[in-house]
């Protein structure tokens, strides 16, 4: 079993934009900040504060995010759309195969409850892999701004970027 | 140029619907983001939009004149004239209204610049029609 967290891994929300006037807004890189991961060939579960999310840049839009902006994201993050809710996800089944896993499970995403599967890569001791998540599947209306001309696209994608500690065995 | 043709209902009187929309003070605010920084007359008010794009807001600060007012007909027009006061552009407009019993139309003949048309015409476009959509709401309870 392998513990993951912000100690030796990233966990990344890509965000997209949407509507008439998506040129107006900002594709976004976001970190969760505060995450724990647990990974075995058996199982797969992770969780994350939705407090913990912050933003770290952000590319399009009319002009360039600051601190200011970046950190009202943030906040807007926090009290408009996740609400500090609960973030976790547990596997069903893991199936290994050459050069990953191939997982299947359900994430729980602010009290919705909806399957989620997706990929592992592990070379050597480096694991990356990403996720699809679609708001909507979760009950989430995608934020929208400028009168609902400007919205944020509804499938986001979070990936993971971790070294696996050495385990006991390792020596 | 954009030019945006709405409607809008209040279920009032015309004359109620020609007082309210030539009171600068009160139809102001029903532009989601607009205040009255200044009412200098009855025909001219200086005053301030911030338009929200979620965390990045533009604001523009101008005037608002009643330019052209046909009580008999029941026409008044109002310019807009605006800077962006985070940048060189300006945001004009001229805004008619034709009332009659009940609520009345718009026809919004607008002219932008600077980093809010770099989104290119047909993104003001839809972007203004949006928030005469809202403004139109308002209106119904003005």
């Amino acid at each position: 079993m392998s513990a993951l967290g912000p100690e030796n891994g990233t966990l990344t929300v890509r965000t997209g934009k949407a509507g008439a006037a998506a040129k107006a807004g900002h594709n976004l890189v976001i970190e969760v900040t505060r995450w724990q991961g647990k990974l075995s060939p058996e199982s797969v579960e992770l969780t994350a504060d939705a407090r913990s999310l912050r933003v770290r840049s952000g590319s399009g839009g009319i002009s360039p995010l600051g601190d200011e902006e970046k950190a009202g994201i943030s906040q807007t993050i926090d009290e408009e759309v996740l609400e500090g809710g609960n973030i976790s996800y547990r596997s069903s089944a893991v199936t290994a195969r050459d050069g990953g896993y191939d997982v299947e499970g359900e994430l729980d995403l602010l009290g919705v409850s909806a399957p989620l599967a997706f990929s592992l890569d592990v070379d050597g001791d480096h694991l990356t892999g990403s996720a699809s998540v679609k708001q909507t599947d979760w009950r989430i209306k995608p934020y929208s701004a400028l009168f609902g001309t400007l919205k944020v696209a509804d499938v986001v994608e979070v990936s993971i970027d971790a070294t696996l500690p050495r385990s006991p065995s390792d020596g | 140029m954009v030019e945006l043709d709405h409607s809008f209902t209040t279920g009032k009187p015309a004359d109620y619907n020609w007082d309210a929309v030539l009171d600068l003070d009160r139809i102001i605010p029903c532009v989601e983001g607009g205040k009255v920084i200044e009412l200098e007359s009855p025909d001219l008010a200086k005053a301030e939009i911030k338009v929200k794009m979620g965390a990045m807001s533009m604001t523009f600060k101008g005037t608002v004149a009643v330019i052209e007012r046909d009580e008999v007909a029941k026409r008044a027009v109002l310019r807009i004239k605006s800077k962006d006061t985070g940048g060189t552009g300006y945001a004009n407009a001229d805004v008619a209204f034709t009332l009659a019993d009940g609520g009345g139309t718009i026809h919004t003949a607008a002219t932008i610049s600077g980093k809010a048309a770099s989104m290119g015409e047909g993104v003001v476009s839809s972007v203004l029609d949006a928030l005469i959509n809202d403004f139109t709401g308002k209106l119904a309870n003005i």
